[in-house]
Formats: structure tokens, sequence, C-alpha cells
């Protein structure tokens, strides 16, 4: 625990810093692995990687070059790779906290939720978990279905560290999910007191707004919250779409357009801004960037019965009737998949 | 984990609502009638007490939050004695242990769990004849059906429940007897709202039985685990059910055909309404199903049923989204001749309003409408078409109150109890005149019933709330404008002219209506047909086409009086 008092951290998506500038105790040794700490902390994870391997190599299982070689690795990210190497590490250090809990990290990121946990459960046998650990304890359980447990770390999260704003933000998403509504206002409001132009944080109190049947208020939300993500490098879609789609809700569908398409713009990928975007075309009686916007909702999510739906009523409106029928049979049965009973939760 | 995190939850994703429609089409009407841009509020008052009706609906609430206790009960408004006023009958709850055992059919245990019915007086007020007329019932009410089904001349009820229904023969004696066992119709499970319609055009009326959910008293606890976070489960937690549908042997007796006419499809039905959609001159039913898509049957016209209601488009909103449809009305708000629809659910899904292309498809039109932004915050059960000022325009008139009683614990801007809402169609759209009309008291509302209990041409309603009182709301509206009260006779047709369509002409535009007790929430409405005439004082024209396939035309009508039309044997006018 004391090789990560006091290291700086950054932010990787979700992850944790002390992961990647964590030990410095261990008596380092060898011209690989002095060249890979430069590399490292110039952020040229790639070659750091590829130094970290060799001293490994050169001397195996007596220096943390398999530790910062998985630290590198998730920096890629390259999370098969880093727990290969984790797992290496831990052969020779079954006692690292340091390497369990990156480990635990690592296999959140590659949805395994459950072996997550239980790394952690071993991790903090050995060291007291910090607020970044039981951070994503937490969003194991969001991967697992299970809010209870989810909002439980999530809040011990935050009670050990206020000025975790992360972890503020996914205890909000939390009770969010759970139509907690006030809740999540006050830890999405928490984000903003600790980082006032928080874009994430403003856009969830946007669907906050939605929900509560406030649609101007939210309108104003999602606008904060795209203003304030324009110096971001990477700004995210999800204000744009969920501006675009309450504009055509509140009938200002010209306003509706432009964050619609700069939705599809940042995330091409994402069948819910194509969805919208094809179905505003259709609306507006552009069949053919509508069809177009529409396909490829459906394949970028087969499983996403509205996207269907939509493709069908296009198809038929353009008499294409044995697609219609396709699409609607394929609607058919992804709703009544979905009305098929859930799990049932357990009496406390 | 970022896609899974950041996405929507189900419950609250929004729907994409287009409304460059919006622009440049008001409702496809014009050419029909001349849009009333301007009138009168309702003026509704709650004369409840003055009438003497005390009923108050037991739903026995537990700590466990047992789904039948917030779903309410149903009400019938009809003349039960042919006397020509229209009588009232409640349906009731049971009580419920707490907890209930798996398994357990809940029993009426005294007269505060009797189901009610109430006879209307010469002087207008009621008399509780319940225990006269033999109707206390049995079980855990919740719906009620209304039709002749034995064309002898008097309405038979019947109640569903659940775990088994109960039908009672009018014995026109101002008693009932409950024949559900000779004939058949008990049925099981948790049945729900259920119509009387001749589904075959052999002059008998069928019977259409809903059912929610497969459904028993199991203690799962839904909502968040802390005191008094409890909610009752959503219906994703249990499977769909297949309705129950009954053909009328015409003895007395029934058989269950749903396999066979293509209705064992199952749903999670609470909401059920009949109209020929598609003007084929076959029949055809809507269910409102809970969380999952609507269900529109076409009347294949061979005695078979198929559910179009995707291909249709009002199976889901807009956005192609299923919501908690709860009640619902099928019925020519816009005067094109082409019946519509329109169906309540919860909160942040806005009730649904489809209108009819003409073509066997719909158009979602509750945002050009008007109604969706009026109900975004609304949740609503009970649910009619009716025009409350007689200005030919047909308006909306809703129950409605939240299923959950925690829901303002997590949604502030939203109501477990709410006012009715009053929709008032001025042939361009609906405007809300809820609160200029009297609708400012918040209840916990579920049934509603429509009828003119006075016979002054101006619709009453009748409204159950959830354990609590029913509400008599007297329309009081302040109108000079004109109406007409059909009361269709069947001869060859069944004698209530279930399914009859009347299209009525005058000099300001056309309307049409279908002759049903059904549709809404639970609940059994005046079969007569009402026409607010506006500033004529003369219907030109009365089309009828009864279910026989018999055409009649009545011309030259004066306005203003309750008209019965008996079926011809052929086809005949007379001026």
């Amino acid at each position: 625990m004391n090789a990560r008092k006091g290291n700086p951290r950054v932010l990787l998506g979700l992850a944790v810093a002390w992961f990647f500038f964590g030990s410095g105790s261990f008596a380092q040794s060898g011209a690989d692995f002095d060249r890979g700490m430069a590399e490292f902390r110039a952020g040229n994870y790639s070659s750091a990687a590829k130094l970290f391997a060799s001293a490994e190599t050169a001397s195996p299982g007596t220096t943390d070059a398999l530790l910062y070689q998985a630290k590198s690795l998730v920096h890629l990210p390259d999370f098969p790779g880093a727990e290969k190497a984790l797992r290496s590490y831990l052969s020779s250090h079954a006692n690292s906290s340091d390497a369990l809990y990156l480990l635990g990290f690592v296999l959140n990121r590659q949805n395994r939720p459950a072996e997550s946990l239980e790394t952690y459960t071993k991790a903090a046998a050995i060291t007291r978990p910090n607020a970044d650990d039981l951070k994503i304890v937490g969003l194991d359980y969001v991967l697992l279905d299970d809010y209870a447990d989810a909002t439980k770390w999530l809040e011990r999260a935050v009670a050990f560290d206020a000025k975790n704003a992360d972890a503020w933000y996914y205890l909000g998403r939390a009770y969010y999910t759970k139509s907690r509504l006030i809740e999540a206002r006050k830890a999405f409001q928490a984000v903003l007191n600790l980082d006032p132009h928080d874009a994430r944080a403003e856009n969830n109190l946007g669907l906050i707004l939605e929900s509560d049947a406030q649609p101007d208020a939210a309108i104003d939300a999602y606008h904060k919250a795209i203003a304030w993500q324009e110096q971001n490098p990477h700004p995210s879609e999800q204000p744009y779409v969920n501006l675009g789609n309450l504009l055509i809700e509140q009938g200002r569908a010209e306003e509706a357009i432009a964050p619609l398409e700069k939705a599809v713009a940042l995330a091409p990928n994402n069948a819910f801004c194509r969805l919208k975007l094809g179905v505003y075309y259709h609306k507006v009686g552009q069949l053919e960037p509508a069809r177009r916007e529409l396909e490829r909702a459906t394949q970028l999510d087969p499983e996403n019965a509205a996207a269907h739906y939509q493709l069908g009523r296009l198809y038929a409106e353009i008499h294409a009737l044995d697609k219609a029928r396709a699409e609607f049979e394929r609607t058919a049965e992804l709703k009544s998949r979905a009305a098929s009973p859930k799990p049932t939760s357990p009496n406390p | 984990m970022k896609e899974q995190i950041e996405a929507r939850p189900t419950f609250s994703r929004r729907m994409v609502r287009i409304l460059l429609l919006a622009m440049a089409l008001p409702l496809a009407a014009q050419k029909h009638a001349t849009p009333a841009a301007s009138g009168p509020p309702g003026a509704f008052v709650d004369i409840t007490a003055r009438l003497g009706v005390n009923f108050q609906y037991r739903a026995s609430h537990t700590s466990k939050k047992y789904l039948p206790e917030t779903m309410g009960a149903g009400v019938a408004v009809f003349d039960y004695d042919n006397d020509g006023r229209l009588d009232l009958f409640f349906v009731n709850g049971a009580p419920l242990a707490d907890p209930t055992p798996k398994g357990s059919i809940p029993q009426k245990s005294g007269p505060e769990y009797w189901n009610r019915l109430y006879h209307q007086k010469p002087d207008g007020t009621f008399e509780d004849v319940t225990e006269k007329a033999g109707l206390q019932g049995a079980g855990y009410g919740m719906g009620v059906a209304v039709g002749d089904y034995d064309n002898d001349g008097f309405e038979d009820l019947y109640v569903t429940a659940y775990g088994g229904n109960k039908l009672y023969h009018n014995n026109g004696d101002g008693t009932f007897t409950d024949v559900t066992q000779k004939a058949g119709v008990g049925g099981s499970g948790w049945s729900t709202s259920a119509a009387w319609v001749d589904l075959d055009n052999d002059g008998y009326l069928d019977l259409i039985v809903l059912r929610y959910l497969d459904w028993d008293f199991d203690d799962i606890w839904c909502g968040e685990h802390k005191e008094g976070y409890r909610a009752y489960c959503h219906p994703d937690y249990f499977k769909p059910i297949a309705p129950l549908v009954y053909h009328n042997n015409r003895d007395g007796t029934f058989t269950e055909v749903s396999q066979k006419i293509g209705l064992a499809k199952p749903g999670k039905g609470l909401g059920l309404a009949i109209a020929d959609y598609d003007r084929d001159g076959h029949i055809d039913f809507f269910v409102a199903n809970d969380s999952m898509p609507e269900f529109l049957y076409h009347n294949k016209g061979d005695g078979t049923f198929e559910d179009v209601g995707l291909v249709a488009e009002v199976a889901v909103d807009i956005d192609g989204r299923t919501y908690a449809g709860m009640g619902v009305d099928l019925a020519d708000y816009n005067n094109d001749g082409w019946p519509d629809i329109v169906v309540t659910d919860l909160a942040n899904q806005r009730y649904a309003l489809y209108q009819n292309n003409g073509d066997g498809s719909f158009t979602y039109s509750s945002l050009i409408a008007g109604v969706g932004q009026m109900t975004l915050a609304h949740s609503g059960w009970g649910v009619r078409f009716f025009d409350y000022d007689n200005d030919g325009w047909k308006d909306i008139l809703i129950a409605q109150g939240h299923d959950l009683d925690t829901i303002e614990l997590n949604y502030p801007n939203l109501r477990y109890r709410e006012p009715m809402l009053l929709a008032r169609n001025t042939g361009h759209g609906f405007t809300d005149v809820s609160a200029l009309s009297g609708f400012t008291q918040a209840w916990v509302s579920r049934g509603l019933a429509l009828g003119d209990l006075d016979n002054d041409g101006r619709i009453d309603a009748v409204v159950t709330t959830n354990d609590g009182p029913v509400h008599i709301l007297h329309n009081e509206t302040a109108t000079q404008n004109h109406w007409l009260l059909l009361k269709l006779v069947g001869h060859k047709s069944n004698r209530d002219a279930i399914g009859a369509e009347v299209t009525l002409v005058t000099a300001a535009g056309s309307q049409y209506a279908t002759v049903s007790t059904a549709s809404s929430y639970l609940s059994a409405s005046d079969k007569r047909i009402h026409f607010g005439l506006g500033k004529e004082n003369t219907a030109q024209k009365i089309e009828i086409r009864w279910p026989s396939g018999i055409r009649q035309t009545l011309k030259d009508i004066r306005a203003d009086q309750v008209l019965p039309i008996d079926e011809p044997e052929s086809a005949p006018s007379r001026p």
C-alpha cells in the first residue's frame, strides 16, 4: 500500500491513475527497465511495454517490469495483454495488492465483473481499498445488473473521498437507472460542485429533467453540456442526440437536425444516433437518407426493436412490402422477448 | 462498461417526436364539418352525494404491494330495468390477508366488499338495490361488461375478477341469476376488461375477456429496499396470458374459442374497444396491453382474426417503443368516417392517439393533435371520446392517477393523485380544458363510464377511484347546441345492436359512431349513441349499417330527443 500512496493519478476513461505511476519503492535495475520507465513517463506506452517485456526476459521475476508492462498495456488499451502480464507477475508476487487491484480493473474492463470482484476481494485482504477501487467494485455490480450493491459501493466510494467526481458521476448514473431521480440529481450536482463545467453531469441532469416532465429545462441543460464540452478534444455524442430528440418532441424539428447530424458524426457506430437521425429524415420525407440511417442502425444493433420497426415503416412507405413484413416480424419477435419475465428481486 | 452504464434506462428513453407534420396538418376533417375553434369549457359537477350514491371501493392494501391493489375496478352505466333511466353498477374488491398465501382466491367477506347496483329513481336520485338484485358478487372484482346475450330485452352483466368471473342473467324483474356455471364462462386467472360483441354476426353476442398477467400472490419485492419505498411490480416481472373468447351457443351456454379463431396470443390486456376500423363490414377490436405491443385484431371475415397492430402502426408509439397501455377507445374524432384510437398510459409516455388513414394504417397523432404535450406528466386509465358540449366534435375524457403510490418519492413532478383530464376537440386539435371545466380535485382514478344520466342531451361521467369513493360528474356545460341520442334495437342483429355503425349528416357535416358498451378501462358505458349537432336542429340523414348487414336510412330527424330505432327486416328508408 505504501508504494501506492502519494503517487500521481491520471485518468484513462475509467482507469485509476495509480495503476500507471504506482510503486517506485522496489529496487529496479537494467537498462531496458530504466528506458521503459522513461518511455512510460513520456506517455510512449507501446515502446514502454516492449522495453518492460525485454527487461523481464533479461531478469525474470526480479523487477516490476511485468507490472509496468501491464500498466503500459492498459493505456494502449490492451486489456488481454495486461491481464496476461499481471497474472505472470502475480505468479512471483502473489501478495502484490497493486497487481491485484490493477487486475481487478482490467477484468472489469473486459466485462468480467464476477472475476473482477473476486480479485478485488483478494486485494482488499492485503490492502485497504481506496475510493477508486470502491468505484470499480460498484461498476462491477452495475455490470452484474445488481444496482443495490452497485449503489452501496459507489456510496462508500464518495463517502471515502467526497471529491471523487467520477465516483459521484457513476453513483448518479446508478441512481438514475433505478429511477431514484432525486438522489441522482444530487449526485450529478455534486459532480458539478467539483467541476462546474462537467458536461457529462449536466447532460445527465438534462435526462433527469426530461424524466420529470420538464422539457424546457432539459433543453437548457443539453445546450450547456454541449457548450462546456466544446473545447474537449473528444466530445460526447450524448448531449447532441438527447437535444435533437427532445427538440423534435417539442415540435422544434428545424433545430433538431444539426445536433442529430453532429451526434452521428461523433459516434458513427452508435445505433441510437443513427436511429434518431433516420426517423427524422423519414418524417421530413427524405426517404433515401432515412433508409440509409435506419438500415445502418439495424446493422449496428440487430436487437433494437425500435430500429427494425422504423425500418419496417419506411419499407412499407416505399412499397418494399416483403422487406417491411420481415422488419415487422423481427420487431414482434424482439418485443415478445422483451415482454418475458425479468428476474425477481429477493426480499431483504 | 461505458456503453452499458451510459445507456439510458428503458423507462425513460425519450421518444422522437418529429413534428414537421404539425406545421401543415390540422385534423383531416375540415371537409366534413366546420371546426369549432372556440367554445365553452365544460362544467362538470360532482353530485355523487346528492344522488344518494355512497359506494366505496375497497382495494385492501397490504405491505406486500400485491399488484391487484393498485389496479382499481370498473363501473357500468346501463338501464337494467328498461325504465329509460340509466342505472349504475360498481365492482368491488375483497379482503387480502397480509401476506396472502400463494394460490389464494380472495373472497368477499361482508357488505363492505360487495359489488353494488344502484337503481335510478324517477326523481334522478339512486337507491341501492344490490341485495334485491342478487348482485353482491364474489371474489376480488375488476371489470364489468354489459350486454343482452340472450336477446330477451334485458341487459345482462359479466363481472370479471382475479380468480374467476361471473355471468349474471337479468331476469327482467329487477333480479339477476348467477348463470356462470351453466354458461361455462367462469374462466380463470386474472381477468380485466371484457366486451360483448357479435364476432360472427349470428345475431348473438359473444364475449371477449382480457386477462392481465400470469400472476399469483408471490412475495416479490419491487422498488428500493428501504422503508416506504416498496413499490408495485412492473408487469415485466410476469408472463403474458391469452384472453378468453366465448362463442355464444344461443342456448345459454358458451364455448371458449380463442385458439380456434386466432385470438390466443398472450398479452397483458387491460383495455378493450371495438369498431370496424377498416369499414369492411366485420367488427374488429383493439387490446391495450401493458408494456408490450398493443394488439389490433382484424376480423378476416371468415370467423378468424389476426393481429395487425405493428403493420397498422398502432402497436407502439412513434418511436417504436411500447408503453403501459391501460384504457382505450375507438371512435372517429376527426369526423372523416374512420374510427381512430386513443390509448392511455403512464407519465412520461404520453397518451397515444392514432389517426385512421383509411387504408388500414394509422398515424401516431398525439403530438400533432396536442394530446402528447398535455399528457406528458399524467397517467391515464379509463378514457372515452365524447362530445361534451354538443358541438359536433368528439372530445376526450380521461381518468387519471399514477399506479405507484410511491411515485412522488423519486419523481417530484409526478403525482399519484391527479385531476381528471378533459381535452376539448377544436376541430384543429385538442386543448386541455380540465381546470376550467371543474376537474380540479386530485383522485386516484381508474374506471370511467359515460351516459346521459338525466337524458338532457349532455353526457355525464361516472368515475371509480382506487380504494376510494366513486364520483358522478354531472355535465352542466352551458350550451345551446343541439343533440341526438339514438337507442338502436336489433332484431336480426343482436338486440343491443352492438357493432352497428351510424353515420349522421347535418348541414355542418357528417359524424360516425359505433354502438358499443365496451371501451375505457374495466368499465361499460351506455349503449345509446350520442351526437352533438352544434347549431343544427335537424339531422338531414342518419344512415345505419346493422351488424346483420341491413342498411337503414332515416331523414330529417328532429334534434334534442332520445330516438329509438328498430332494425328493419330488410333495408327500407323512411322519411
